[in-house]
């Protein structure tokens, strides 16, 4: 693609005040980096440290046209654009030596940077997702209806990636206000970008999203600021995203401490130490008389001086305290008022009630916004948004295209930004496309900034065995989920709960799964009308009784009750209890009953190995041990993709009979 | 200013690396990016690059090709001018301490060597690399695991509700799976079932309770048993019941009481009482009986007993016996008794363990009186029987006198006339 008016470096030339600032920015990023390097080389960097040697120009030029409100989401090489953006240089160091002054407060290190104040929402040791979260942050302004305006920089490693395809599409077709900034340094780690892409033009891919697509020399600082310049206009003016290459060159290893010859040779680091940004700025500065050398000379010391001082501060200042290690994974738990019991007088399907909620809460928070395939006009393929596109317009009704990790991915950044998303995946199957996106970004980002941003993410699909949906369409994986600190997991059993808990759910700020048996969505149940919620973390005793405490979940809720029933005939009492939320877990409930029945049976149709059944079973044989006259019992289903074959499908699910057998046996132990 | 030239961290995981030489002379001068020495890690041999420009400084006392130096180790440094002085010594982080060497061995060797005792450092092992082996512990501990006896079984639950109940469940049958002994099996042996409820402790059975226990842990009871023929006695009460014209006639009990003050008198030491000063002999005959209340035991007291005529003696314990019954015994009525005679006989009980009255020496169990095929000349013959238990302080007394009192008692019951018409 040729260069525009505006890309030639001799097209208007900027104010000297701000010319002088780029230098100035640039330098201190030069400067911070190189006493960043010295103290990895000491060993006082704990961790890795990847240094923006070379590329200065990029960050300084694009961050020129940014407002403090405007939001930066970057890499794992991010010193610099945090930098750009506006840390002070003492948070990037304390980080970067393991303080509480740190900008991340000693969670996050060299690529991991936190600074919400002014507007960095992040850097990622992960390669392609803050493509994704600065689409999700664009889609919050776009709804929340401002002319903030969004950046993700990234590397040539990244366009090679299906963050960069789904990330740039979503925010194509919905014009989402946003710079994606590809800094090709060449290589992705160590692999050059010539052997990784058929195509290496990175600019030439904005065309196939329907947008620009600009290549700038990233070198040279006023062509970088010139075409960022037009790209943040566009966006402004709801023009939508723009693609822009700027080709550049990194001078130091991948990581301090690497080796860098082993894929690329001296010579051609020393031609690209040659063609510095920070020298060519300078050298134009003083050959078109903007500044002198002197007066350079004087800007660097005076950076220097800074640096030192911020180093000089950051080193002396306090470690983090260990007690502290575990805060800020979630934000802090409301108590919601009490709930009113099931009303009685009136009975209502599960669809029926989570729709009410739903209903509810969007018209009383103009945050909400629902994502996900076939929730707008159509309404969900479950009913989940039934008339709700009518109701609230297809802003907050968005249809999705099949790019599963791209929405969730962006409503990570879309609730970082203000917005509180509720990704609608159909099936649980379907969202393990966006696994990294969820466990990685949307549950670490409360922790990695340290309490600082609020991730309120809503992730609702199906679940469970029933009606031939086979392997595919037949998933639960909650106990995955449970697994990862910062995720609240939602199994509820029955629509009264279902309600109440999808109530808080969407008051909550951490991110919540909220999973729905397939088998249970037309269970028609008591549920009061008017609004209610059920706060996490408390379980329900379903029934009560004397001789075995058996937890279930979900479906085996409806199953086990049924053979309480059976079992009382015989003289059989059965306690049982629904833990309703798996994460939070709560065991004391558990603990109670057990240390009356002595007997513990759990009953989970998802698969045995490392599941909710081991976890309840090594809590109650740890805290309960003495209370405990019968081993604990698991029982789960086939651990088995799930076949298609209705005898074979029935094979693999807890019946009411497998149920009723393990009890009977548990009881003669 | 002199810049430290120092050993860098390749990689994440290094700790160390072997120093390979410099690239530049001492005295050089040097620009940033320059390389300055090599260095291998375990991945690589890597030239380091300078930070500073200025004049490399090499000391003396510096490393040389070959030396394992800690990361971070300054090994020269870079200065502005070419004759600026050194700082005056190199160095850096003191190398840490290896800790001794742990001798090589598996987790499951380990194990064993904790469970028997072993110290690992004292075996020699003699798999690769001297790594020590389940065979080199000794032969024993892997076979001594195999042997070891089958253990019984039982439920946590149960092994706490045992020590709550102070029962030893080694010794109980359970009826769980595998003979696993349940909660249902330990409350089954207390005696106490589950869920059925407590019943509240009133105060005379706390007083029993306190009594019975203190009896059992202040006394050194012994219980002797004799057999005695009724018949007589059985007879004379016929007699006693076709007179009477009012009252009813006396009960069996009352013949015993009279009976036994008859041998207390004769073996006073029967109804003597323990002291640390010695044992006190009392002048009066007072006699407790036992009777089986809805509240409890109590054991009312029939006053010189000596003194009383039969009739009187009945009339008496009829008395003592309602008012227990009906809950309006004074206390005085229940103390200083020498003796205790407790009848289940009516039961059906022959023989029993009384447990001592204290501070009292002795308590009489009295039997059923039962008609029993007796040996009389040559022939068996139906005769009246009864059994007399005897429980007595072995600190008081011995085996001989308690005996000796145990049969004046039995003969006296054989024939009771001379003693209870008076």
């Amino acid at each position: 693609m040729s260069l525009t008016e505006a890309q030639r470096p001799n097209a208007v030339r900027p104010p000297r005040e701000v010319e002088l600032g780029l230098y100035r920015r640039m330098r201190l990023i030069r400067h911070c980096e190189e006493q960043l390097a010295r103290a990895h080389q000491l060993g006082l960097v704990h961790g890795a440290c990847h240094t923006y040697v070379g590329q200065e120009a990029i960050a300084v030029g694009v961050c020129d046209h940014l407002r403090p409100d405007d939001v930066v989401f970057s890499t794992h090489r991010g010193h610099g654009h945090a930098l750009a953006k506006g840390m002070p240089p003492v948070e990037l160091i304390a980080e970067l030596l393991g303080r509480a002054a740190g900008c991340s407060r000693g969670r996050g290190g060299s690529m991991h940077l936190f600074a919400p104040e002014v507007g960095l929402l992040g850097t990622s040791g992960i390669v392609g997702p803050c493509i994704l979260q600065a689409a999700g942050a664009g889609y919050s302004f776009r709804l929340l209806k401002n002319d903030r305006v969004a950046v993700a920089f990234f590397g040539d490693g990244a366009v090679n990636n299906g963050a960069f395809h789904e990330g740039l599409n979503l925010a194509a077709i919905w014009k989402l206000p946003v710079l994606f900034v590809c800094e090709n340094n060449q290589f992705a780690t160590e692999v050059p970008f010539a052997y990784s892409a058929g195509n290496p033009d990175v600019a030439a891919r904005g065309a196939v999203y329907g947008m620009p697509g600009v290549a700038v020399d990233g070198n040279d600082v006023l062509a970088v600021r010139t075409a960022a310049g037009e790209a943040v206009r566009r966006a402004r003016a709801g023009e939508g995203p723009t693609l822009l290459e700027c080709r550049t060159y990194r001078t130091r290893p991948h990581a301090e401490g690497m080796g860098d010859f082993g894929y690329r040779t001296r010579e051609e680091v020393e031609a690209w130490k040659e063609r510095c940004p920070l020298r060519q700025l300078r050298d134009r500065l003083i050959a078109t008389g903007v500044a002198s050398d002197r007066e350079l000379s004087a800007i660097d010391a005076e950076i220097e001086r800074e640096i030192d001082e911020a180093y000089r501060r950051a080193e002396s200042s306090p470690w983090p305290d260990p007690a502290d290690a575990a805060t800020h994974v979630y934000a802090e738990p409301r108590t919601p008022p009490a709930a009113p019991g099931p009303d009685t007088s009136r009975s209502v399907t599960w669809m029926q009630a989570t729709l009410e909620a739903l209903s509810a809460e969007m018209e009383a928070n103009h945050r909400i916004f629902v994502l996900g395939e076939g929730i707008g006009k159509r309404g969900g393929n479950f009913r989940t948004t039934a008339g709700l596109y009518d109701r609230f317009g297809p802003e907050r009704l968005r249809d999705a295209p099949i790019s599963e990790r791209g929405f969730t991915g962006l409503a990570g950044g879309a609730a970082m930004t203000g917005t509180r998303p509720v990704v609608d995946f159909m099936f649980a199957d379907f969202l393990l496309d966006a696994v990294g996106e969820v466990i990685n970004q949307i549950a670490k980002m409360q922790y990695m900034s340290s309490g600082r941003l609020k991730m309120p993410v809503l992730l609702r699909g199906c679940i469970g065995i029933g009606h031939s949906a086979a392997t595919h369409h037949s998933g639960s994986y909650f106990p995955m989920y449970a697994h990862f600190p910062g995720l609240r997991v939602v199994v509820p059993s029955n629509p009264f709960d279902a309600k109440g808990l999808l109530h808080h759910a969407l008051r909550c700020d951490d991110p919540v799964f909220f999973l729905e048996h397939r088998e249970l969505l037309s269970l028609k149940g008591p549920v009061p009308e008017a609004a209610y919620e059920l706060p996490f973390g408390q379980a329900a005793v379903v029934r009560n009784g004397r001789d075995v405490t058996v937890v279930a979940i979900a479906l085996m809720v409806q199953r086990a009750l049924q053979v309480c029933d059976r079992l009382a005939a015989d003289g059989i009492s059965v306690e049982l209890i629904d833990p309703r939320t798996v994460a939070p877990l709560d065991s004391e409930t558990i603990l109670e009953s057990v240390a009356r029945t002595g007997r513990l049976l759990i009953v989970d149709e998802t698969f045995g190995p490392f599941g909710l059944g081991a976890e309840v079973a090594a809590r109650i044989a740890d805290e309960g041990f003495d209370d405990l006259d019968a081993p604990i019992r698991r029982l789960n289903g086939v651990h088995t993709p799930t076949p298609y074959s209705p005898p074979l499908e029935a094979a693999v699910v807890p019946s009411v009979e497998m149920i009723e057998r393990a009890i009977r046996d548990l009881v003669a132990e | 200013m002199a810049m430290p030239i120092t050993i860098p961290r390749l990689g994440w995981n290094m700790e160390e690396g072997t120093f390979g030489g410099w690239l530049r002379r001492d005295g050089d001068p040097v620009r940033p990016g320059d390389p300055l020495f090599t260095l291998e890690s375990e991945k690589a041999t890597e030239e380091v690059e300078g930070l500073d420009a200025g004049f490399l400084r090499i000391p003396a006392d510096g490393p040389g090709p070959g030396d394992r130096l800690a990361v971070g180790t300054v090994i020269g440094f870079v200065v502005s001018t070419p004759a600026e002085s050194l700082p005056s010594r190199t160095g850096g982080p003191a190398p840490t301490a290896t800790p001794p060497a742990d001798p090589v061995a598996s987790p499951s060797v380990r194990r064993l060597a904790r469970q028997h005792g072993i110290d690992l450092r004292k075996v020699r092992g003699t798999g690769p690399g001297g790594r020590i082996s389940a065979d080199d512990l000794s032969p024993q501990p892997a076979s001594r695991e195999r042997e070891r006896p089958e253990q019984p079984r039982s439920s946590p639950r149960a092994r706490r509700v045992a020590r709550e109940l102070g029962i030893d469940w080694t010794t109980i049958a359970g009826s769980g799976r595998n003979g696993r002994v349940r909660e249902r099996d330990v409350r089954t042996a207390g005696g106490s079932q589950p869920g059925i409820g407590v019943v509240p402790l009133s105060p005379i059975r706390r007083t029993i309770a306190t009594r019975m226990l203190e009896s059992l842990r202040t006394t050194a009871p012994v219980t002797l048993t004799t057999t005695a023929d009724a018949t007589n006695l059985v007879n004379l009460r016929e007699q006693f019941r076709a007179a009477a014209d009012g009252p009813a006639a006396p009960s069996f009990t009352d013949f015993v009481v009279k009976l036994a003050a008859v041998a207390l008198a004769k073996h006073p030491h029967l109804g003597g009482q323990w002291t640390d000063q010695g044992i006190r002999l009392l002048s009066g005959i007072h006699i407790g009986i036992a009777v089986d209340t809805e509240a409890g035991l109590l054991v009312p007291v029939v006053r010189d007993v000596p003194s009383l005529g039969l009739r009187q003696l009945a009339a008496r314990t009829r008395e003592l016996i309602g008012r227990a019954r009906t809950g309006r015994v004074a206390a005085a009525d229940m103390q200083g008794s020498c003796f205790t005679v407790s009848n289940l006989g009516a039961y059906g009980i022959d023989a029993f363990t009384p447990i001592i009255n204290p501070p009292e020496c002795a308590v009489l169990g009295v039997g059923r009186i039962a008609k029993r095929p007796a040996v009389v000349g040559d022939g068996v013959v139906p005769r009246d029987q009864v059994t007399l238990s005897l429980t007595f302080d072995h600190r008081i007394v011995d085996g001989g006198p308690a005996a000796r009192f145990l049969q004046t008692l039995a003969q006296a019951v054989e024939n009771p006339a001379p003693w209870v018409i008076s």
